[in-house]
């Protein structure tokens, strides 16, 4: 039988913000294939997080020969993340090249495969408040939003229902709670470091971390078989328990529940084929990954979710007569404004009187400290602000790198030592026209595509910003009580580092200025809509990945909406 | 005996899930060479150092020593299959200049017990005491040993009763519970 190639819906990517999309349009009745560039990954087969560290060959360490010939971008960027056991998981650069502007440097750090990136995120989740849908209005930065937080505000309730977050309740308005299952609580030393930080100053709190772990799985969740968190600290490797979400834990199986989905894997998309008569993308045309076979699929309506840079490539790989620099680029923003978070300024000190605690179980966050700057404090000489992520563990033993042989050197790595404290920022960093993901004009990759060209610096505002996070840590920390304070000079992240890449296709009201409207569907291409983090106007600095999944089930419902009266 | 996947899918049942665990895939061949095979990176003479060091640096007590657990196979592998071209000869100037401290006053590998924990006790105070750039190497080597001990099962599960699905969170436990990690 030949492979069906119409559908309702194409759904391009399967990762965070893809896994949503198809599940709200499949649950709403529409037939819908999913393309995914990368090969499947089964739980069953492929997930490596049941390894204990004595089962992983060199102890789980990709070695050094294989980071140097396929991981040179990668590694760097994610040492945390990329194991022996999960490297899979991670694109080989010397497979994937991109071209970074003279002078500049970018982080293209990707996963692909199904359900992309959402299997090694790292699961910190949060709402935007109110300010971060405003302050480009008010400061006069770029483009309006084109919706308010109120506008979003239940579909973040639907998606957080659904997805599972730990965390607690705290009332802050530039961070509004989640609907929450039961939060990982804090340890003693974060708990004295909190009440250190909040006597000193009364407009900064330290919350425990939001993370997308089930702690108290609903019925729903556990009829798609996923269970309670079980505290191993192992989810890069995915998770048999399917405690934290990912799409393939999660939203594609219950979009497949539904009978309605198709998923089509080792499909590249190349370009979006537009009809100039009906003013509508008309195919989505591949290229298979392991045979260079292309291939057109078609349907009513088409959603991209390949990630912001991909989503814009594939824009601007969309050339036609009506649109000659890319589909939906008449405002030319497509591929502009590209933004990520900024980090690379912290600090970290011990926390005395708590040597005689440890913990038990390898929880997966530990403390945030929510924006305050521009918030609650409106004397800083930067616009917007930052949060912190951190946490407070024992300092153990340094891998040996103490003093001492024989039994008394063995049996000290039973006493915990003493308590560390970190807190390292995430800025947000502004838009600007001139970052950009553009396409190069002659390198192609083996499937034919054009290289990604990046072009991305940080303003003024991100460096004092950050100078001005360092200060601000080693000031809460002292606060705090801590002692022997550390805090390396600020080095800024490179741009990409965060893996939180947005903007390439903003929203506005204006189709002369802005890809999208405030329902992510292409001013200029009413069938097309982008939902990953393209469609963001700014970027907050709050970890993005509820705000693209709240975002693509109102998209989705939407689009629905429209076939189901027939305006599509 | 349970095998892992067994183990796995009794847990994933009483904990509520109904997780299509239908093939945890078994643990991969783990690349330690042997104890008593010949290394794949190490000379016998640097297998029979590195042992000597390893058990010195952690011995057997109540819970198994570094001998027990074959540290040495595993650095063995790791030089192997992990490390760079660099690394490698890195760790081996590193052997030399542990040897030849060692053996300033005799063969070290012939000195009996007493006597070889007090030369090594002593090269390890020099090592962290005055930081000596001459001695990064044997700080490094400690680090593999260290490393490679808490990351075997008898290490992990035995000295730092470290526990592979707690299960729960407890951010505060007294240290003398002697719970694991």
């Amino acid at each position: 039988m030949a492979e069906a190639t119409e559908f309702d819906a194409i759904v391009v990517g399967s990762g965070m913000s893809g896994g949503m999309s198809a599940k709200e349009l499949c649950e709403r009745g529409l037939r819908v294939l999913v393309l995914e560039r990368g090969p499947e990954v089964v739980p069953e087969r492929d997930y490596t997080d049941q390894l204990a560290p004595w089962e992983t060959k060199n102890f789980d360490n990709v070695s050094q020969d294989e980071v140097e010939r396929h991981y040179f971008r990668q590694y760097p960027g994610v040492p945390y993340a990329l194991k022996e056991s999960n490297k899979d998981f991670w694109v080989k650069d010397d497979e994937h090249d991109y071209v970074e502007a003279e002078g500049t440097r970018y982080e293209w750090l990707r996963g692909y495969h199904t359900a992309g990136r959402s299997i090694m995120w790292s699961r910190q989740t949060y709402r935007l408040g109110p300010q971060d849908f405003e302050e480009n209005l008010r400061e006069g930065v770029a483009i309006d939003w084109p919706v308010r937080y109120e506008d979003i505000a239940p579909w973040y309730e639907k998606v957080e229902t659904f997805v599972g977050i730990a965390g607690s309740e705290e009332g802050l308005s530039q961070l509004p709670d989640s609907v929450f299952q039961p939060a990982f609580e804090l340890t003693e030393a974060e708990k004295a470091f909190k009440r250190g930080v909040e006597a000193a100053f009364p407009g900064r709190n330290v919350i425990p971390a939001r993370v997308a772990h089930l702690t108290d799985a609903t019925e729903e969740q556990r009829s798609l078989g996923r269970s309670n968190c079980q505290l191993r600290n192992r989810c890069h490797h995915g998770c048999v328990f399917r405690a934290y979400f990912s799409s393939l834990n999660a939203t594609l199986p219950a979009a497949e529940r539904t009978g309605n989905l198709t998923m089509v894997h080792n499909a590249i998309v190349r370009s979006l084929e537009y009809d100039p008569e009906s003013n509508r993308v008309s195919g989505v045309r591949v290229v298979d990954a392991e045979t260079n076979e292309t291939r057109t699929y078609t349907s009513r309506i088409v959603f991209l979710n390949a990630s912001a840079i991909a989503s814009a490539m594939i824009l601007l790989q969309s050339q036609s007569e009506s649109f000659p620099t890319g589909l939906a680029n008449r405002s030319d923003q497509v591929g502009r404004n590209l933004m990520d978070h900024v980090s690379g300024a912290g600090a970290a000190g011990i926390m005395r009187g708590f040597d005689d605690r440890k913990v038990f179980g390898r929880r997966p966050g530990g403390i945030y400290i929510p924006r305050y700057a521009n918030v609650t404090e409106n004397d800083k000489p930067y616009s917007r602000g930052f949060g912190y992520q951190g946490g407070a563990s024992p300092l153990g033993h340094a891998n040996g790198q103490i003093p001492g042989i024989g039994r008394e050197f063995k049996e000290s790595h039973r006493r915990p030592g003493p308590w560390r404290i970190s807190i390292g920022a995430f800025g947000e960093q502004l838009p600007n026209p001139d970052n950009r993901v553009t396409l190069h004009p002659t390198r192609r990759d083996r499937w034919g595509n054009p290289l990604a060209v990046f072009e991305v610096r940080y303003s003024r505002n991100e460096e004092i910003m950050l100078e001005e996070a360092r200060t601000d840590a080693i000031a809460m920390l002292e606060a705090a009580g801590c002692e022997q304070i550390v805090s390396a000079p600020v080095n800024l992240t490179n741009p990409g580092n965060r893996i939180h890449e947005m903007g390439s296709a903003r929203m506005g009201r204006d189709p002369a200025e802005s890809v999208l409207n405030g329902w992510c569907q292409a001013h200029d291409v009413p069938n097309l809509f982008i939902t990953d983090g393209a469609f963001m106007t700014s970027a907050a600095c709050q970890n993005p990945s509820l705000t693209y999944m709240a975002f693509s089930a109102r998209a989705a419902n939407y689009a629905a909406d429209l076939l189901a009266e027939g305006t599509l | 005996m349970k095998t892992r996947r067994e183990f796995l899918r009794e847990l994933i049942v009483s904990v509520g899930g109904v997780s299509a665990l239908a093939a945890c895939g078994d643990a991969p061949v783990v690349v330690a060479t042997a104890t008593g095979e010949p290394g794949r990176f190490y000379t016998p003479e640097e297998m029979e150092l590195v042992s000597r060091l390893s058990e010195l640096i952690i011995p057997r007590t109540e819970t198994p020593g570094a001998l027990d657990v074959n540290v040495p196979g595993y650095i063995d592998g790791l030089m192997a299959d992990w490390a760079s071209e660099e690394t490698r000869a890195a760790h081996r100037r590193a052997l030399t200049e542990i040897s030849s401290r060692l053996s300033a006053n005799g063969d070290f590998l012939a000195l009996d017990e007493t006597g070889a924990e007090a030369a090594l006790a002593e090269l390890d105070r020099s090592a962290f005491e005055e930081a000596a750039d001459e001695l990064g190497g044997y700080r490094t080597f400690k680090g593999y040993v260290t490393r490679s001990y808490f990351a075997t099962e008898g290490g992990a599960r035995e000295e730092l009763q470290w526990v592979g699905v707690p299960g729960r969170w407890d951010p505060n436990v007294v240290v003398s519970d002697r719970q694991g990690v």
